[in-house]
Parts: C-alpha cells; sequence; structure tokens
C-alpha cells in the first residue's frame, strides 16, 4: 500500500519566539483593559486603527519581513506566536490581519520596488489595511472564472466587474484585485492578472453587503471604468493565477483557523465555576483537548514550513478540523451552560455569546476555501483523484 | 537509541509484522490459539525490553522509542501482550528490578500491600489469560511498590475483549511476589503511561484503517469505474483523514512530552489531552471507513475489524475521554479562565 503518510512531526517553537510571548503578553496586559469589551469578542475581525498603531509600534506587524521595509526579520515562527496571542487574547486585531498575513507579504515576493517602499513600511506601522479582491458574484469556490476585465489602455488599465464579499472595503486603503488582463473567461488560469487597488479611486462604488448577524463586515466593491495605472500591475501581467494560489497558502493553516470563536472556551469556564459537576467537566475538558490537539497540528505544520517543506495537505486537514470544531463549540457549550451554569444570570448572558459564536460560525467553514474543496486537496493527496 | 537506529529497528520489525504477525495469527488468538512462535521471536528481537537499560539485559532505549514500537505494533493489531510487556519491564526496571522473561502484562488498580499481604481486585487487564507475569502497583503504607505476581499465582477469570483478545479479572490474594519493590512510579503515572501506550497503538490503528479504505476504494468497481472516483468517497476519505491525522498528531506530541518529561512525571497534561483526543476520534474513525467500505468491511473475513475493534477496546483502556476529559475540566475550572491560555501554550493542567 502506497498512501502518503499523515505526519504531523512534535514541534517546539523555539526560545526566541517563547521570550517573544511573554513580550507580546505584557503589552496586551496593559493595552487591552483600555480596549471595549465588545470589541475583544470577535478579535481578527474587529477593525481598530488605534490598536493596530500600538501592535505596529512594538514592530510586530510585518514581523517577518526585512527592516528597509519596516519589518524586524524575525522568523516565522516567531509570528505565530505574536499571532496566537493576539487571538489567545482576543484582540482587536482585525485592521491590519490581511495586510499582515496575506497582502504585504504577496508585495514581497511579486511587489515592485516603486509598491513595497511606498505601501510595507505602512502596513509595519498599523497605518495601511487591505482587502481582498478574489471572489465575484459568479466566482466563489472556482476563482478561476473571474470576469472583472481589466483592459490595457495608455499608462494602465480600465477596469470593468464587481467583487463581493470584500471584507472591510469600506474601511481599508487597497484591495488586491484578481482581474482578467488579457484572453477570454472560458481560457481559465491564463490571462489572470493582480492589481493594487487605492479603494479611493474615482468610479469605484463600495456597497455595503450586511452579513446574517447584522455586521457590516462585507461589500461589494464595483468598478465602471475605472482607471488603475500601470505601476499599481504587481508582478507580471498574466501570472495572476500564480500569485493568487500563493497567496491562499497563507490564509490556511494558521491558529486563526481554530481560535476564531476561542473566547467562547473561555467564557465556559467562567460559566461552569470552580467546581463543575464530573459530567460537565468531562465535556469541558475533551473540549480542551481537541484545542489543544488542533494547536500541536498547527505547531507542527509552522514547523514543517519553517524546515521548507510545503505541507499542503496537512494545513488543509488542519482548517478542516479546526473550522468543524469552531463550530461544534458553541453548541456544545450552549447545552452545557444551560444545565451547568453556577447562577441564571451567569447562564443567559453566556446563551447571548453563545448564540452569536453560532450565528457567525457557519462562515468558518466557507472562508479562505470551503470544507468540501479542502476535502478535494485532500482526496488528491491520498490518490483519490 | 539515535534517531537512525530507530527508524532501522522499525523498519525491520515492520517488515517482521508484515510477514509473522498476519490475518490468520490475529485471527487464531481470538479462538484461544497462542501465537507462541510470534512471542519467543518477539522476544528474540528484543522488542519488550526496548526501553530497559543495557545493565539489565535491555535495549537501553528511551520512553519515546518505545512509544514508536507500540504505534507500530498498532499498525499491525499485533495480538500478543508486547505494548503491556515493554511498559511492564521499564516499570520494573525503574524500580531497579531485572525484567522477567515471558509475556507479562499490567494490573493497574486498587492493589495494597498491607503487613506483607499483597491483595486487591483488577477488571479489564489485558492478555490476562495469557500473560506469565502480573506487573502491580500497590500501595504500600501511602508508598507505590511495584510488585511482580507469576500468573500461576493469581486467579484469572477470563472475559474476552470485544476485540477477542483475552482479557480478564485477576484477583490478587497474598501471593508471593517474584519482585516488591518501592516504585518511582505512582499508580495514577502508571496509568498514564499506559493511556499513552494506548493512544499511540490507536494511533497505528488510525493510520492502517484509512490505508485500508483508500486502498479499497481503488479497487472496489461499482457503476463501472473505481468508487474512489465518486466525490461522496473522496469527501468521506479526505474526513476520515482528518480524525486519522488529529489521532496520529495528539498521540505523537503526547509522546514527545513524556519522553522529554521523563518517566516520573513527563507530558502529564499532553497525555490527558491526547488520551481524550484519540478516544473521542475512534468512532468518527471507524463509522466513516465502515460506512466507505460497505458490506464487505462488515465481514469477519475482513481485515478492517481487526483494526476498528480495537479502537472501540482501546479507547475504553486505561481511561476513556469521559476519564480523562474529567481530569483536564476539573483542573482548567478550579484554575479559572484567566489560566486557560497559558496553560494549553504550555501543555500544563491549569493550576
Amino acid at each position: 500500500m502506497s498512501i502518503p503518510k499523515l505526519e504531523f512531526p512534535p514541534f517546539h517553537l523555539p526560545p526566541e519566539a517563547e521570550a517573544l510571548r511573554g513580550e507580546v503578553r505584557e503589552f496586551l496586559n496593559e493595552t487591552l483593559p483600555k480596549v471595549k469589551s465588545e470589541d475583544r469578542f470577535a478579535s481578527w475581525n474587529t477593525f481598530s486603527p488605534q490598536f493596530s498603531r500600538e501592535l505596529g509600534k512594538k514592530g510586530w506587524i510585518g514581523i517577518t519581513w526585512p527592516r528597509k521595509y519596516g519589518g524586524s526579520e524575525k522568523s516565522f515562527l516567531e509570528r505565530y506566536v505574536v499571532t496566537e496571542e493576539l487571538l489567545g487574547n482576543s484582540a482587536p486585531a482585525g485592521a491590519h490581519w490581511v495586510a499582515d498575513r496575506q497582502s504585504g507579504p504577496l508585495l514581497l515576493r511579486f511587489g515592485s520596488e516603486e509598491q513595497r517602499e511606498a505601501i510595507l513600511p505602512k502596513i509595519t506601522r498599523g497605518e495601511c489595511y487591505f482587502s481582498i479582491g478574489m471572489s465575484e458574484p459568479d466566482s466563489g469556490s472556482d476563482l478561476a472564472s473571474v470576469r472583472t476585465r481589466a483592459e490595457p489602455v495608455p499608462g494602465g488599465f480600465r477596469v470593468n466587474g464587481t467583487k463581493v464579499w470584500t471584507s472591510g472595503a469600506h474601511r481599508n486603503h487597497y484591495c488586491i484585485a484578481l482581474v482578467r488582463t488579457s484572453g477570454q473567461h472560458g481560457d481559465r488560469h491564463k490571462g489572470l492578472s493582480q492589481l493594487l487597488v487605492d479603494l479611493k479611486t474615482p468610479n469605484i462604488t463600495i456597497r455595503p453587503i450586511i452579513n446574517l448577524a447584522g455586521r457590516h463586515d462585507w461589500n461589494e466593491v464595483t468598478f465602471s471604468d475605472a482607471f488603475i495605472p500601470e505601476s499599481c500591475l504587481i508582478g507580471n501581467e498574466g501570472d495572476g493565477w500564480l500569485q493568487v494560489t500563493s497567496e491562499l497558502a497563507f490564509e490556511r493553516s494558521g491558529p486563526e483557523r481554530f481560535m476564531q470563536n476561542y473566547y467562547v472556551l473561555r467564557e465556559l469556564v467562567r460559566v461552569l465555576g470552580r467546581q463543575p459537576a464530573k459530567r460537565a467537566a468531562s465535556i469541558l475538558g475533551r473540549l480542551i483537548a481537541r484545542l489543544w490537539t488542533l494547536r500541536q497540528m498547527s505547531v507542527a505544520v509552522a514547523g514543517m514550513m519553517q524546515g521548507g517543506k510545503s505541507p499542503v495537505i496537512e494545513a488543509s486537514l488542519v482548517k478542516d478540523l479546526g473550522t468543524i470544531y469552531q463550530q461544534d463549540l458553541p453548541e456544545i457549550a450552549r447545552v452545557l451552560a444551560e444545565s451547568d451554569a453556577t447562577t441564571e444570570e451567569d447562564m443567559a448572558d453566556f446563551l447571548d455569546t453563545a448564540q452569536y459564536a453560532t450565528m457567525m460560525a457557519p462562515s468558518y467553514t466557507i472562508q479562505g476555501g470551503t470544507t468540501q474543496v479542502l476535502r478535494g486537496i485532500v482526496a488528491r493527496g491520498l490518490g483519490l483523484r | 537509541m539515535d534517531r537512525e537506529t530507530r527508524d532501522m529497528l522499525l523498519e525491520t520489525a515492520d517488515r517482521f509484522f508484515t510477514e509473522r504477525a498476519g490475518k490468520d495469527i490475529v485471527n487464531g488468538v481470538e479462538k484461544g490459539v497462542w501465537p507462541k512462535d510470534l512471542w519467543k521471536e518477539i522476544e528474540e528481537m528484543g522488542l519488550p525490553l526496548i526501553a530497559v537499560p543495557e545493565d539489565k539485559g535491555g535495549a537501553g532505549g528511551t520512553l519515546g522509542d518505545m512509544l514508536a514500537v507500540m504505534r507500530l505494533a498498532g499498525s499491525h493489531a499485533v495480538p500478543v501482550p508486547l505494548a503491556e510487556t515493554a511498559l511492564a519491564n521499564l516499570l520494573v526496571a525503574a524500580a531497579d528490578g531485572v525484567p522477567a522473561t515471558g509475556p507479562s502484562t499490567l494490573a493497574l488498580g486498587d492493589v495494597v500491600f498491607e503487613g506483607n499481604r499483597l491483595s486487591g481486585k483488577v477488571d479489564r487487564v489485558p492478555f490476562a489469560a495469557v500473560a506469565e507475569h502480573f506487573v502491580t502497583i500497590a500501595n504500600a503504607a501511602g508508598r507505590p511498590m511495584v510488585a511482580v505476581v507469576s500468573a500461576s499465582d493469581a486467579s484469572v477469570n477470563e472475559v474476552a475483549s470485544h476485540a477477542g483478545e483475552p482479557y480478564g479479572t485477576v484477583t490478587f490474594d497474598n501471593p508471593p511476589c517474584e519482585f516488591a519493590e518501592i516504585s518511582p512510579v505512582s499508580v495514577e503515572r502508571a496509568v498514564e503511561l499506559a493511556a499513552l501506550m494506548r493512544a499511540m497503538q490507536m494511533a497505528g490503528a488510525a493510520d492502517k484503517v484509512l490505508a485500508t479504505a483508500v486502498e479499497y476504494s481503488k479497487q472496489r468497481v461499482q457503476f463501472g469505474r473505481p468508487i474512489s472516483t465518486f466525490q461522496a468517497i473522496q469527501q468521506m476519505l479526505a474526513e476520515l483523514a482528518s480524525f486519522v491525522a488529529a489521532t496520529i498528531a495528539t498521540a505523537e506530541a503526547a509522546a514527545r512530552d513524556a519522553d522529554e518529561g521523563g518517566l516520573a512525571d513527563g507530558g502529564r497534561f499532553s497525555i490527558a489531552a491526547a488520551k481524550s483526543q484519540t478516544s473521542e476520534f475512534a468512532q468518527r474513525i471507524a463509522g466513516i471507513a465502515h460506512q466507505s467500505m460497505g458490506a464487505m468491511g462488515f465481514t469477519h473475513e475482513h481485515i478492517l475489524h481487526h483494526y476498528t475493534r480495537r479502537l472501540w477496546v482501546w479507547r475504553r483502556d486505561f481511561g476513556s475521554e469521559t476519564f480523562w476529559g474529567e481530569k483536564i475540566g476539573t483542573a482548567f475550572a478550579k484554575a479559572g479562565p484567566q489560566a486557560l491560555w497559558p496553560s494549553l501554550t504550555a501543555s500544563r493542567y491549569a493550576s
């Protein structure tokens, strides 16, 4: 039998990363009490320029990037620690999140020197925020079917089309848009390019798309003969598909795939009190064991990446398991709190918290690659397709 | 042993188990046939003494080496008490004893040593009906004492496990001890180590279940094509892979923590989490694998049940997810919400 071995070699974060953890905790202990508590639920979905600027001052945004662009030239593993501490302490890290995780690294890898110098230092200062311009009304999981067209004109491109689910476009500065610069709609991976789009560009209209929880995170971004200068092409014309797939890899295996609603678990511990009944303790302990396992898997993937491997299947498995855990958590916690919260008041408060988490939960297995698409990737890895 | 030596040993043992511990041997044990030659060869390879120091006749390997062999044994459903004997021998050696030869097992439970008398009754002792020695950790006036009792001096009531292995209830009523000494390992710790042993065996079995289901899907033709080409099957097997991956990852992480932290108390929280996690996912693994293989996988003829039945038995052995979850939940609740994240990242019980 020859199927690829699934291995997650246990990995220790190195001492310098653990030392940084202490510094991050100290910073968060001082900073977070000043943040409104309702802003602490959504963590990496909460937009707080003030918090991002404070984090930028510490040098913890773009932490792995070269110093000449404002980075700190630290390792990917130190970045991992900063990320998980932000999530584990429910910090409002949403403003800079996408810029730090994928837009900045994309510019660093494929952008022009001019683009890097103009933008990366601002990102590291916590002053410049990005949206992802991939999805369209007719292009979800099938990203290669994008229709937004950038027609070459003197000095740049004339762009027409619509992007959707564009998180934060109403308050972010830029969006990296995947567009068709040549060929036809049916050409799939050929003829696609990425453009660095200033969201204040004339002829771009941004309209809210409210989600089921009543939040305005998403937008519809419409380009109607919007002119984008040639200097805003990222990488080479026609390389958009290659670039976007590398960008997606940044999105998959990080701790945000199992820590997004960590506050539910922490609040559950609070409402169960210091001496829960055996059955309640057991259910709580099982949830903690699942979260610990996910963290071990995610750290192992980080270790493999640091070692120069590209664990695509392993990263997909972490997202699959992590997002399912995050959907199970509010449900298990809700039922447990109803029977075992120490006071009626605690129970009522917690049920509101859990209800909110339940409403947000469907998004986890959709964003960053649906579970079904990920399982397709895993099936290919198993040699089934 | 260094990584290279361990890998060579595992490779040799893998080939050996493939050749000598096949389907017929596993089915034979279920019918009550003790595979005498298999055990003899396992002893000749030195596997039961892998973690025993060289000056006590062992191979001088680490806890980690021993656990790696247990995972491998799990992936072959090796139907003899190799894992139990290796751990029992390690416990004896840790109290400065020289391990006995022959298959041993662990009788861990409520056993006391009072007025020079060993007494107690332990249920669900693995391989109780075939072991030649029982190794127990008794409460000797508040101190742990490791004792070795010859099988002929204890009474055994065989109750086969649902995987067909000769488990049973063992009763000690003032037997002579082949060895008795104060133990650096408490009975609670011995149960932890045994739970880790089972978690590693479950990782091996889970791996084998996935390989078996994937292989079957490529060979089984329905509607004119291999069922592996159907999206429904692909999605099921990818989901199965996620549970198998979690099982392997959690067991290996706990094995690492136990190995690095040492025999006395290494990886206490990690072991609890790993046994909770492996036990909790055992049914998901067995359930999906059986569904993907249809009626074939439900027959006694097929080997799938050698692994799925063991997963179902092993998840209960030395504490299920209910048992370990309660230990974790009790400690974390007591410490309160602020201790949760720092403890989780340090892989420690909250305190």
